[in-house]
C-alpha cells in the first residue's frame, strides 16, 4: 500500500519534473542565468584539472553562481556517480567525462546522465558530436615519432609496417588493458578491416591472410603488433620521453597524444605526428559534458555547460581558452584550430564511433588479454 | 538446583564485559569491513559478475588474467616478505639491541623507506638501470658502457628489489617496538647462566619477538601484493602483470566486476596465508616479557664488529632512503624531467607565475590553495590515526586477549583485509552503504565522517598488526592485579595497557598516519569539500603534465610524514620514562 502510493507519488512529481528539464533545455542563458542565481551553486566532475581556470571565467561572468570543481579521472566518476545515484544521493550537477564508450553504456543507457545541447550552438556542432553524447572536444592517440632523429618525415607510412622485424620492440603503446583511450584505439582499428585489408594490400602486394579465429584485418594488425614485440608502459610520460628525447639514436615510435608536442621544447622533446599513415594514424576520441540525472541544480548545470564551449570569437574567448591546446579540436566550428597544428581535416585519424566501440570494447579486450 | 535458576546467572555471566567486548568488536568490524566487502561479493554474484568468475577461472583468457599475475604475485608477496624480515629484522636488532655508533640517525633513516612513495624508489631505479628498450636517454650504468640486461632492469628482479627496499622500514617500524620491550632482565639472566650470543638470540630474543615478526610479514606480504606503482612502472614493458594491475587495470577500463573477482581472489590467496601464519603464533607457547619489572633495554656489545656494522646499516640506508630522496628533490628542482641533474631551480617551488616555465604556473608555495591543503592534510592524517589506533588497540587487546578461540581468529582475519581491498571498490562500498540515510542517522555522503570512517577501516591492519605484536608481550598479571583493585576497563587500558604498549601503537599510529596523507583514491572519492589535500593538489599538478610541482608536493609530503614520525618519538620517550 506504502510502496504503491509512494510510486504514485513518484510519478506525480516526475511529469512536471520532466517538463522542466524540456522547459530548461530550450531556456536562452539569460533565462538560466535568473534560476541559477537562485540555485546558488554548480558542481562538476571534470576529467581535467583546468576546470579551476572555468571557475574562475565562470564566476566572473556569472556572479553569484559559485562553481565547485572535482577532478576525478573518468573511471573514478563513474563508480563515484553509479555509487552515489544508488543510495539514492543526487550531488554533482556536470560531468565532464573522457571513456565515452563506457560512459555511454554505465550511465547514459540506465538514465544516471542526460545529453543538453546548447540552444544557442545547435547550428554550430556536427550532428554526429551532438548524439549521443555530447562532445566539447576531440583529443588524439596518434602515431607519433622523433622528428630530430627522423628529418625527412615520419618513418612509418603504413601501419602495417609496424608489424616489419625492423620495428619489433621499437614500437610503443600505453598498456591498452590499463587506459581506456587505447583500447578505444585498437578497437577502432578493428572497426576497419576493410581499410586494414587494403592498406595490407599496398604494403605486401597480397591478400591478407586472417586466423581463422580472428574476425577481420584489423583484429589481425593488432595480433601481428603484439607478437612483433610491442612495448607496453604504464604512462604517457614514460612514452614521451622514449620517442621524444632529442639527440637519442634509433628511436621507437609510440601511440600517444598529439598535444603532448607542446611541451617539446620544455622537455627537450622532438616529438611530432605521423599524419602521413595508411589507413589511418590514430584515433580522435571525444571528452563529453553531459548533466547528472536530478541535478540539484539543473539550471546552473546548463549554464555552465553553454559557457565551456566559449563564446563567438575565433579562439572561444576566455571560457575556451583552458581548453584551446594545439593538438586538440574543438568541436564548435566557430573555434578556429591552432594555426601550427594540422587542421582537423587533415588529420588521418579516425573520429571513434562511440556506440560501435562501446559495442565491440570488451571484445577486443579479452583478445588483448590473450595476447600478453 | 533447577534450570531457569542456572540459566539467568549463566546469561548474566555471558555478557559480562569480557564477553561485550569481543560482541562489541564485531559488530564495529562488520560494519566496516564485512559490509562493505559483502557489497563487492555481491556485484560479483549478477550475470555481468558471474561471466568475470568465468572469463577469469576458466576460459582462454585465463592464464593470463589470473595464473600468470598470480604466480608473479606470489613471487613477490612471499620474496618482498622474506627479504623484509630479514633486512628490518637485522636493522631493528642493530638499532634496538646494540650499541652500533649513530643509532638514532640509522633509526630515523630506517624508517624513512615506508615513507617515500613507492613510484619514488621505482624512478630512481630507472635512472640507475633503465636500458635501451625504453628508448629514450640511456639510464647511468648504460650511459657509463656497462650493458644492462633486460631482467636487471625490468620485470619482477627490478620490482622485487624496489618493494623490498619501500617495504623493509614497515617490517623494522615494527620489529623495533617489540624488540624495545625485551626486557634486559631475561637477557641478563640468560648471560649470568652462561649462556652464549646465538644461545640468547634463539632462545629469548627471537621467540619473544615471533608475534611481530609474524605481523611485519603478513603486512609487507598484504603490502606487496597490493602494490601497484612499482610493477606499473617497472613490469609492464616486459609485460610482466600482477593481480593488482590487472585489477587497476580491469577497474579503469569499465570492466569493473573482473577487477572486483580479482580482488576477492586476492583476499582469498592473501587469508590463506594469513591464516597459516595466524596458527603459527597461536600454536605456540606465549611468551609474556612485560611484566612491569626491568623495563631497560640490555644492549649487546659489538666489539670490533661495531663499525663494518654500522657501514652495512648505514649502506642500506643510503640505497633505499637517500638515493630515492635525491631523486625525488631533483625532480622537483630539474627543468626537464629526463635531465635530473642539470638546470636546477627553485620556480617550482617559489618561482613567480607568468614566465616561460611550465606555461606560466607559479611555484608550490605560491598555490593559495596550498596552505588549505596543508591543514586539511594534517586533520586527516591525525584524525584518522588516532580513531584506528584507538580502534586498533582495542582490537588487538580482544583478539589477543581471547587468542585461540574462534572469534578472535574470525576477528583477525577480518581486521586484515581492508588492505587488500582496492581503494576504488572500498569508497564506491561505503558511498553505496552509507550515502543514504539509515533509519535516524543521518546519510553521511560527502561528510568528513564517511571519510574517516572509510579511512580507519583501511588501514585498521596497520593499527591491529602493531598493536597485537606488542600486547601479546604484555603480561596479564597487571591487569589482573588492577582488576582486583577494582580498575574498571577503560582505566585498566589508560593506566597499563596504553603506556606499557605506547611504542607499538605509536608505530602504528604513524604507519597510518602515513598512508592517510599520501592517500588519493580513497580522498577523492569520498570527499567533497572544495578545498583540497596535498595529494589532490599533487595529482592536479600531475595531470597537467607538471611533474615537478607533483614531485615538490611530494617532498612536503614526506617532510611532513618525517616530522610526524620525530614528534611521535619524543611522545614516546616522554610517557615510558622508565626507561631512562
Amino acid at each position: 500500500m506504502w510502496k504503491s502510493l509512494k510510486a504514485a507519488l513518484l510519478a506525480a512529481a516526475c511529469v512536471p519534473a520532466l517538463a522542466a528539464a524540456q522547459d530548461l533545455d530550450a531556456m536562452s542563458t539569460a533565462e538560466l542565468y535568473d534560476r541559477a542565481k537562485e540555485e546558488k551553486t554548480v558542481t562538476v566532475f571534470s576529467l581535467s584539472s583546468r576546470i579551476a581556470r572555468v571557475e574562475k571565467a565562470f564566476e566572473a561572468t556569472y556572479p553569484g553562481v559559485d562553481l565547485i570543481g572535482l577532478d576525478l579521472s573518468s573511471a573514478k566518476q563513474i563508480a563515484r556517480v553509479v555509487a552515489e545515484q544508488q543510495a539514492g544521493v543526487y550531488a554533482v550537477d556536470v560531468l565532464y567525462i573522457a571513456d565515452a564508450p563506457v560512459a555511454l553504456r554505465d550511465l547514459l543507457a540506465p538514465g544516471r546522465i542526460h545529453t543538453y545541447v546548447p540552444p544557442r550552438l545547435a547550428d554550430q556542432i556536427e550532428n554526429r558530436f551532438k548524439a549521443p553524447l555530447l562532445v566539447h572536444r576531440l583529443s588524439t592517440k596518434v602515431l607519433m615519432y622523433n622528428e630530430q632523429a627522423y628529418p625527412d618525415g615520419s618513418p612509418v607510412t603504413n601501419l602495417w609496417q609496424l608489424t616489419l622485424p625492423e620495428w619489433s620492440g621499437k614500437v610503443m603503446m600505453v598498456d591498452p588493458t590499463q587506459r581506456g583511450e587505447l583500447l578505444d584505439l585498437l578497437t577502432e582499428i578493428a572497426l576497419h578491416p576493410d581499410e586494414m585489408a587494403a592498406a595490407y594490400k599496398a604494403q605486401f602486394g597480397s591478400d591478407i591472410v586472417i586466423d581463422d579465429d580472428l574476425s577481420g584485418a584489423g583484429e589481425q594488425f593488432i595480433r601481428n603488433l603484439f607478437l612483433n614485440d610491442l612495448v607496453l608502459v604504464s604512462n604517457s610520460d614514460d612514452l614521451n620521453k622514449a620517442v621524444g628525447t632529442r639527440d637519442a639514436k634509433d628511436p621507437p615510435v609510440a601511440f600517444g597524444t598529439y598535444s603532448d608536442r607542446r611541451d617539446n621544447e620544455e622537455e627537450g622533446w622532438a616529438l611530432q605526428v605521423a599524419n602521413d599513415v595508411e589507413p589511418a594514424n590514430g584515433i580522435l576520441f571525444p571528452a563529453v559534458l553531459a548533466v547528472a540525472d536530478k541535478a540539484p541544480s539543473p539550471a546552473a548545470a546548463r549554464l555552465l555547460i553553454d559557457f565551456m564551449f566559449g563564446d563567438d570569437t575565433a579562439d572561444g574567448g576566455p571560457a575556451f581558452a583552458p581548453f584551446n591546446v594545439p593538438g586538440d579540436y574543438a568541436t564548435r566550428t566557430t573555434i578556429a584550430d591552432d594555426p601550427d597544428s594540422v587542421p582537423l581535416e587533415d588529420l588521418k585519424a579516425w573520429t571513434i564511433n562511440t556506440e560501435a566501440v562501446a559495442e565491440h570494447r570488451a571484445r577486443i579486450a579479452d583478445l588483448i588479454i590473450t595476447l600478453q | 538446583m533447577s534450570m531457569p535458576e542456572l540459566a539467568a546467572p549463566g546469561w548474566r555471566r555471558f555478557l559480562t564485559a569480557r564477553r561485550l567486548a569481543p560482541l562489541l568488536m564485531i559488530l564495529i568490524v562488520g560494519v566496516l569491513v564485512l559490509a562493505p566487502l559483502l557489497r563487492i561479493l555481491l556485484a560479483t554474484l549478477s550475470p555481468a559478475g558471474i561471466e568475470a568468475w568465468g572469463a577469469i577461472l576458466a576460459s582462454p583468457m585465463s592464464p593470463n588474467l589470473w595464473w600468470r599475475p598470480l604466480m608473479n604475485t606470489l613471487i613477490l608477496g612471499l620474496g618482498v616478505s622474506a627479504g623484509c624480515l630479514l633486512l628490518g629484522g637485522f636493522t631493528a636488532w642493530l638499532v634496538v639491541m646494540t650499541d652500533v655508533p649513530g643509532r638514532r640517525i640509522l633509526g630515523v633513516l630506517h624508517t624513512l623507506p615506508f615513507m617515500i612513495p613507492s613510484f619514488a624508489a621505482a624512478l630512481a631505479w630507472g635512472t640507475l638501470f633503465r636500458n635501451g628498450r625504453m628508448g629514450g636517454s640511456p639510464g647511468f650504468f648504460e650511459a657509463n658502457g656497462f650493458i644492462i640486461p633486460d631482467w636487471l632492469a625490468w620485470g619482477i628482479v627490478p620490482v622485487l628489489i624496489v618493494l623490498i627496499a619501500h617495504y623493509y622500514s614497515l617490517a623494522f617500524t615494527i620489529i623495533a617496538a617489540a624488540l624495545s620491550s625485551v626486557g634486559a632482565d631475561l637477557v641478563e639472566a640468560a648471560q649470568m647462566t652462561g649462556a652464549r650470543r646465538p644461545r640468547i638470540f634463539f632462545g629469548i630474543v627471537l621467540p619473544v619477538v615471533t608475534p611481530a615478526l609474524v605481523s611485519a610479514a603478513s603486512l609487507t606480504l598484504a603490502g606487496a601484493v597490493a602494490n601497484f606503482a612499482a610493477p606499473a612502472l617497472l613490469g609492464l614493458p616486459v609485460r610482466m602483470q600482477t593481480l593488482s594491475t590487472r585489477l587497476f587495470g580491469m577497474i579503469e577500463i569499465g570492466q569493473a566486476e573482473r577487477g572486483f573477482v580479482l580482488a576477492l581472489l586476492l583476499i582469498a590467496v592473501s587469508g590463506i596465508f594469513l591464516f597459516l601464519s595466524d596458527r603459527l603464533v597461536s600454536g605456540r607457547r606465549a611468551f609474556v616479557t612485560v611484566t612491569g619489572k626491568g623495563g631497560r633495554t640490555r644492549r649487546f656489545p659489538l666489539g670490533k664488529w661495531r663499525w663494518p656494522l654500522f657501514v652495512a646499516g648505514f649502506g642500506l640506508a643510503m640505497l633505499t632512503t637517500i638515493v630515492p630522496v635525491v631523486v625525488l628533490v631533483a625532480s622537483s628542482l630539474a627543468t626537464q624531467t629526463g635531465a635530473l641533474f642539470s638546470n636546477w631551480t627553485l620556480h617550482f617551488w617559489l618561482g613567480e607565475g607568468g614566465g616561460q616555465i611550465a606555461q606560466g604556473t607559479a611555484g608550490i608555495f605560491r598555490n593559495p590553495v596550498l596552505i588549505g591543503a596543508l591543514l586539511n592534510t594534517l586533520k586527516l592524517g591525525v584524525v584518522v590515526a588516532l580513531i584506528t589506533m584507538l580502534l586498533g588497540l582495542a582490537l588487538a587487546h580482544t583478539i589477543t586477549r581471547n587468542k585461540g578461540t574462534v572469534l578472535a581468529n574470525i576477528l583477525s582475519q577480518l581486521a586484515f583485509l581492508p588492505l587488500l581491498i582496492p581503494s576504488i571498490a572500498f569508497a564506491a562500498a561505503y558511498i553505496a552503504l552509507f550515502g543514504a540515510p539509515i533509519g535516524p542517522l543521518p546519510s553521511l555522503y560527502g561528510s568528513f565522517t564517511l571519510l574517516v570512517m572509510a579511512a580507519a577501516a583501511h588501514n585498521l591492519p596497520y593499527a591491529v598488526q602493531s598493536g597485537r605484536s606488542v600486547l601479546g608481550q604484555i603480561s596479564t598479571d597487571l591487569e589482573e592485579s588492577a582488576r582486583l583493585t577494582g580498575a574498571g576497563p577503560l582505566r585498566r587500558m589508560w593506566a597499563i595497557v596504553v603506556p606499557l604498549a605506547i611504542r607499538g601503537l605509536l608505530a602504528g599510529a604513524i604507519l597510518v598516519f602515513v598512508k592517510m596523507v599520501r592517500d588519493l583514491s580513497l580522498v577523492v572519492l569520498l570527499f567533497s569539500a572544495t578545498s583540497p589535500v596535498l595529494s589532490m593538489v599533487a595529482y592536479r599538478y600531475a595531470a597537467e603534465g607538471f611533474m615537478q610541482f607533483a614531485n615538490a608536493i611530494t617532498v612536503l609530503i614526506l617532510v611532513i610524514c618525517l616530522t610526524a614520525s620525530l614528534v611521535a618519538q619524543a611522545l614516546q620517550a616522554r610517557v615510558q620514562k622508565w626507561k631512562e
